[in-house]
């Protein structure tokens, strides 16, 4: 059974159709990249994922369960996690308090636990490990990035979503996130991945598969080798596609 | 970097609490305990029952503190629980019916609960669903709770006693025991709850829930994304909020002998904001400064300057916002809560 099965999702806004009859599935182990230029509809297909935004049609499979109607809390506690474009962290509440709010049962009447070893493994993962008493909002943009994927991380999802995780990044720290993500994939740590990313170079680093969007549809998919020699996509990336 | 684990694989014990924060733990406690026991250098019973009354305004800003400091939730209504603990303690102590008058222990944990309950149904309302309020929205709501409180109890009749509010002839304390309703027995009382109510609030910040709190002040839309019910936390908060609010507003008034109206107002619900403010929002420590410094100022200075007061009293209170935004304490609220 796919890890997510998106079927002939469809989002309008006004008479904008940002998504458009759009299906996906993700195969466990799978890491995918959605590619477009700007206004393709990735970013609002990610939110359509998450529950972030309702979809107009269409039906959104997570496992075994038909999530389309779900809020996204109700998504994250099935095992989906959603890393931002804008580093989504609390800034007054230390690095460690940020990974402790990660790493809890959401659920309040379940046993708190102690997470205490899950997060010096992902402060070391992050690297974040000298930093753990520092408040967040005095990070750097690339450590905060990094912050909220350990975050993310230690919900344990099963699926994790990245919007475009190294928006702001030097390249240096877009490398180091293209390995960390290698690793997470690598260990079995998250079944599959979706990274929304314009930055081809790291869409090669860590992806398998490619989908190329272009005006809320999909236009290509296949490997970034395939969909890069693609008359259709090179058409659309140069501006010809109309 | 080291190579990825399985990040839920063992669970050593939680380390134990970093020295410094014990410290900042414990000086805070004493500084809190130093406060409550400032008034005992004086002999003067009179500024003792003062103190007395200010500690229970200190614990309707703790109340305050709770939910906006450390929650988010900025509330232009809380005195409709503070006064209506008042209200309800004194219907159910001077009105007669089936039950009632009932005695005044009875009476007031059957308040806080009533407040608690009120609390409960008012969250259900405004932090449930697809549409439920924050920020502005959120105030303006407890601004409309606040008008509506005021003008019930003024349109209540018998039963709030109208503009002229309900006399009380209650004395806290065990009749032939002790008596708890003036001076050093109700110094001791109210500072006692004082204390209790910062060390049961601190627990609160500083559990699962409290930083699930702190995580939505901070940004609530990351928690929900999280997977975190933000309703469930936020109602846990405005219900502890309300109760202790009721609590000391319910003594508060039986200690006056009367409740009216301008108890459940947007004057009273403004007036907390200020001590919070004063003393610095989010730091616990900082409203009981606050509910303590500004009601005795404004008590001192009306009995010397008496046509310039208020302007004085103003002229502070712009000074210390304008050179210390974050409060007299805030900088208590630069390091993270442990």
């Amino acid at each position: 059974m796919s890890v997510l099965a998106v079927e002939a999702v469809t989002k309008s806004f006004g008479g904008l159709v940002a998504v458009d009859h759009v299906t996906l599935r993700l195969e466990s182990g799978e890491v995918r990249g959605l590619i477009g230029s700007n206004g393709a509809g990735k970013s609002t297909l990610l939110d359509l994922v998450f529950g972030r935004l309702q979809p107009d049609s269409g039906t959104i499979g997570f496992g075994d369960t038909d999530v389309s109607r779900l809020p996204p809390a109700a998504r994250a506690r099935l095992g989906m996690g959603l890393v931002l474009q804008v580093p989504s962290v609390f800034p007054d509440l230390t690095v460690e308090q940020n990974l402790r709010l990660g790493a809890f049962p959401k659920r309040l009447s379940s046993p708190a636990g102690n997470p205490a070893g899950e997060i010096d493994r992902a402060l070391e993962l992050v690297e974040l490990a000298p930093l753990r008493k520092e408040r967040a909002g005095h990070l750097s943009h690339g450590r905060r990035q990094w912050l909220e994927i350990g975050m993310v991380l230690l919900t344990r999802p099963r699926l994790l979503l990245l919007d475009e995780p190294t928006s702001g990044m030097t390249r240096a720290e877009s490398r180091h996130t293209a390995s960390l993500l290698r690793q997470l994939q690598a260990a079995g740590d998250v079944a599959a991945m979706i990274v929304v990313e314009h930055n081809i170079e790291f869409v090669g680093l860590v992806s398998d598969e490619v989908t190329v969007m272009h005006r809320g549809a999909v236009l290509a998919d296949g490997t970034i080798e395939k969909v890069q020699a693609d008359p259709a996509v090179q058409a659309a990336y140069l501006g010809r596609l109309h | 970097m080291q190579p990825v684990g399985d990040l839920t694989e063992g669970r050593p014990p939680e380390p134990a609490a970093a020295p410094g924060r014990r410290t900042r733990r414990t000086a805070e406690i004493a500084f809190l305990v130093l406060l409550v026991a400032l008034p005992l250098l004086s002999n003067d019973t009179f500024l003792i029952d003062r103190f007395g009354r200010y500690f229970l305004f200190a614990v309707f800003a703790i109340s305050v503190d709770l939910i906006w400091g450390y929650g988010g939730m900025f509330t232009f209504g809380h005195a409709a629980f503070f006064g209506g603990g008042g209200y309800l303690v004194a219907m159910l102590t001077t009105r007669t019916g089936s039950f009632l008058p009932v005695p005044f222990w009875i009476a007031l944990p059957l308040a806080v609960a009533a407040a608690a309950v009120l609390a409960l149904a008012m969250s259900y309302f405004v932090f449930s669903g697809r549409e439920a309020l924050r920020g502005v929205e959120f105030a303006v709501v407890t601004l409309a709770v606040a008008v509506l409180a005021e003008r019930l109890t003024n349109a209540g009749g018998a039963v709030t006693g109208g503009q002229n509010g309900i006399l009380m002839q209650t004395r806290l304390g065990i009749p032939g025991v002790i008596s708890l309703h003036r001076g050093y027995g109700f110094y001791a009382l109210t500072g006692i709850l004082l204390v209790a109510a910062y060390l049961g609030v601190q627990r609160f910040i500083r559990s699962r829930p409290g930083l699930v709190l702190r995580g939505i002040r901070d940004n609530e839309d990351r928690i929900d994304l999280l997977g975190y019910d933000v309703a469930q936390v936020k109602r846990r908060a405005f219900v502890l909020s309300g109760a202790l609010a009721a609590l000391a507003g319910a003594l508060f008034h039986v200690h006056e002998g009367i409740v009216s109206p301008g108890a459940v107002g947007v004057s009273s619900s403004t007036l907390v904001l200020l001590w919070v403010v004063l003393g610095g929002r989010g730091t616990l420590l900082g409203p009981v400064v606050g509910a303590l410094l500004l009601p005795h100022l404004t008590a001192s200075l009306s009995g010397t300057l008496l046509d310039t007061w208020l302007v004085v009293v103003g002229v502070i209170l712009v000074a210390v916002i304008t050179l210390l935004p974050a409060g007299l304490l805030g900088f208590l609220g630069k390091e993270p809560e442990p």
